[in-house]
């Protein structure tokens, strides 16, 4: 049955009966325990991501491989993402591997493509707390593209460490919404400073959002911060 | 300006204004509407099926002052314009095709927001961001993931949130009252049925309709062609609405899951917890799941042979009364917001009650999808010692789309 559902694989498109793809589905399932059955599956999927099958086909692999994938698929899957129709799946199957080569690839491609694709890359960044790719964004925080600085200032909100938290603290904005994500992702630093005992750098990422060019949600935030930090 | 500044404005204006000046009743308020500075600033994004009645439930309350609609569907978008502007006789409504036109609107309180369920987390984290009150629709998350950070955002700028399921307190109340009686004692188990699990899609490619932004559409969600089936809003999880497919929508597990899970966790009093335990069962009357709480309580779905909000109590045994909770307010679940946008209290449905209720159908679908028991550790939001499962808890959203 997988061997036919394999074979489906190479015709399978947008329309096309989706139940004979469904053995994957099992092989996934039953595989769990066996780990010779799941390498092998992966090693099918791996192979069908390089044959000429369609777009439908691919998406539907990188779902799967987002499911098992692990180092061996990473090296494939990646190619995929300087691939404008691709990437999205691409990261489909890295953003949520765990294997370290999958956040490995990610910051390898970054240099490797523009815009829109690499706020896409940047955002599995982020989602995966990728601390290693902390002084990247950090650069990317001053770049010219509002859509790229943006991206940046939300992965590192989300990757929450110190070091993130002194790079946003460093930017200079001059989109509003490229402010509104650096406000946004200092407040997600400080508060995850904050609930590791770290008061004073968060007490310094509160001060700053306390002026008068701050909106009135951004100082209520602030301000309930250096409550906090003060134990009230 | 925003709504307490346009207040200090037309406070100190009126203080200085010694000239003869004009009001209009409108501004003034009269017998039909508030004083324009006791009104909520409002808009709608989304306003389809759900959006349409949402829109309809604002328009129509005095103390909202509805401004702005936004849809990526032009005759969707024009229709609620003019419904605005009929209301209140006026041309004023603006409309915008990109929700991001309308967020940055400082003029703007509070939205609602009825798109389908892959925008939701990012329309709410982003309408906080930009400092506004948020009422979405139910279910409020399309992933595990989205939930604490939807909560997270609404606490850290201090906004209300609250989720969009009226059911949970108007369609469930003999039961809720039995419970919160104490007529039927300690509560061992309840009992949910909702509907099926959404599909990968794979609808045949069509002609885009010149009507929408298929783009902007799918937004988050994986590219794929159009297919008018694909996008429709239909209530149905048959094959036919963007509700029957996985990249826009948990199916009914996630659809009837928010307001009978809902239910179920209101009756027995768990709406501010999570399980900890999934048990898988695959037996001969049908595969099934239980959910155990950290309190004892059981959730069972779709136990066989048992009714939805079927309860085990305690025969012989009577629990003192509890008050039950209900809704600030007039107006039902839409007056619950309005008032709490108001006096900043929580929601009936705030916004962390609605990500615990979506998270059972989430771990439903997460243990029907692997065929096998979970458990839930509620605290670190995760699966304990389990990477396949841990690899459910989020996807990756197309570009340039972020959380």
């Amino acid at each position: 049955m997988l061997d036919q559902a394999f074979e489906a694989l190479k015709t399978y498109d947008w329309g096309a009966e989706r139940s004979p793809l469904e053995p994957i589905n099992e092989a996934i399932i039953s595989s769990r325990n066996d780990a010779v059955a799941r390498k092998d599956l992966e090693a099918r999927l791996i192979s069908a991501l390089k044959t000429p099958i369609s777009r439908d086909a691919k998406d539907y692999v990188c779902r799967k491989l987002m499911q098992i994938g692990t180092a061996a698929s990473v090296s494939t899957v990646a190619e995929l993402l300087a691939d404008k129709d691709l990437s999205h799946m691409a990261r489909f199957a890295l953003e949520r591997n765990p294997a370290p080569e999958a956040a490995q690839a990610l910051r390898d491609a970054l240099p490797r493509v523009a815009a829109p694709l690499k706020v896409g890359i940047i955002s599995s960044l982020g989602q995966r707390r990728d601390v290693a790719s902390v002084a990247s964004l950090a650069i990317m925080l001053n770049d010219t593209d509002g859509t790229i600085a943006r991206s940046a200032a939300l992965a590192l909100g989300a990757i929450r460490t110190s070091e993130a938290a002194k790079a946003l603290g460093n930017a200079k904005a001059t989109a509003p919404e490229t402010q509104i994500a650096i406000t946004d992702a200092s407040l997600s630093c400080a508060e995850s400073l904050l609930a590791v005992g770290n008061k004073s750098e968060a007490l310094v990422i509160y001060k700053s959002l306390l002026g008068e060019g701050q909106s009135k949600h951004v100082r209520l935030a602030a301000t309930r911060g250096m409550l906090a930090c003060s134990g009230k | 300006m925003g709504r307490s500044s346009r207040r200090e404005f037309i406070k100190a204006a009126s203080a200085t204004l010694a000239a003869p000046y004009v009001i209009t009743s409108a501004a003034l308020g009269n017998e039909s509407r508030s004083p324009a500075s006791d009104r909520i600033v409002m808009a709608g994004i989304g306003l389809g099926n759900m959006g349409k009645g949402d829109q309809g439930a604002f328009l129509g309350r005095k103390d909202v002052q509805y401004v702005a609609v936004c849809d990526v569907r032009n005759s969707v978008r024009e229709s609620a314009k003019g419904k605005v502007n009929e209301r209140y006789e006026n041309t004023d409504c603006k409309a915008y095709n990109d929700f991001r036109d309308l967020l940055g609107r400082s003029d703007i309180d509070a939205v609602h927001v009825a798109t389908p369920d892959h925008w939701h987390a990012i329309m709410v984290i982003e309408a906080c961001r930009h400092g506004k009150d948020v009422y979405c629709q139910k279910p409020e998350t399309l992933t595990l993931r989205e939930g604490p950070l939807m909560i997270e955002a609404a606490r850290r700028y201090g906004r209300v949130v609250s989720g969009g399921s009226q059911r949970v307190l108007e369609d469930y109340k003999g039961i809720v009252n039995q419970c919160w009686g104490g007529e039927l004692g300690k509560i061992k188990s309840i009992n949910v049925n909702v509907g099926p699990l959404s599909q990968i899609c794979n609808l045949p490619v069509e002609d885009t309709s010149s009507d929408i932004d298929w783009d902007l559409w799918l937004g988050p969600a994986a590219w794929a062609p159009y297919n008018a089936a694909r996008c429709s809003g239909s209530f149905s999880t048959a094959g036919n609405s963007w509700r029957s497919y996985v990249d826009y929508s948990g199916g009914g597990m996630t659809d009837w899951g928010a307001h009978h899970f809902g239910g179920a966790t209101f009756a027995v009093d768990v709406r501010e917890l999570q399980p900890e335990e999934v048990t898988y069962i695959d037996e001969k009357e049908g595969k099934h799941l239980s959910l155990r709480y950290p309190n004892g309580l059981t959730i069972t779905h779709n136990r066989p042979k048992t009714g939805n909000l079927a309860i085990e109590g305690t025969p012989g045994e009577t629990r003192e009364p509890k008050p039950v909770p209900t809704y600030k307010g007039e107006g039902g679940i839409y007056g619950d917001f309005i008032e709490c946008v108001k006096t900043r209290e929580k929601p009936f449905r705030d916004i962390e009650l609605g990500v615990n209720t979506t998270a059972i159908s989430h771990l439903c679908t997460i243990a029907y999808q692997l065929q096998r028991s979970l458990k839930w550790d509620a605290a670190k939001q995760e699966f304990l010692g389990d990477v396949e499962a841990n690899r459910l808890l989020d996807r990756a959203r197309r570009e340039p789309w972020q959380l």
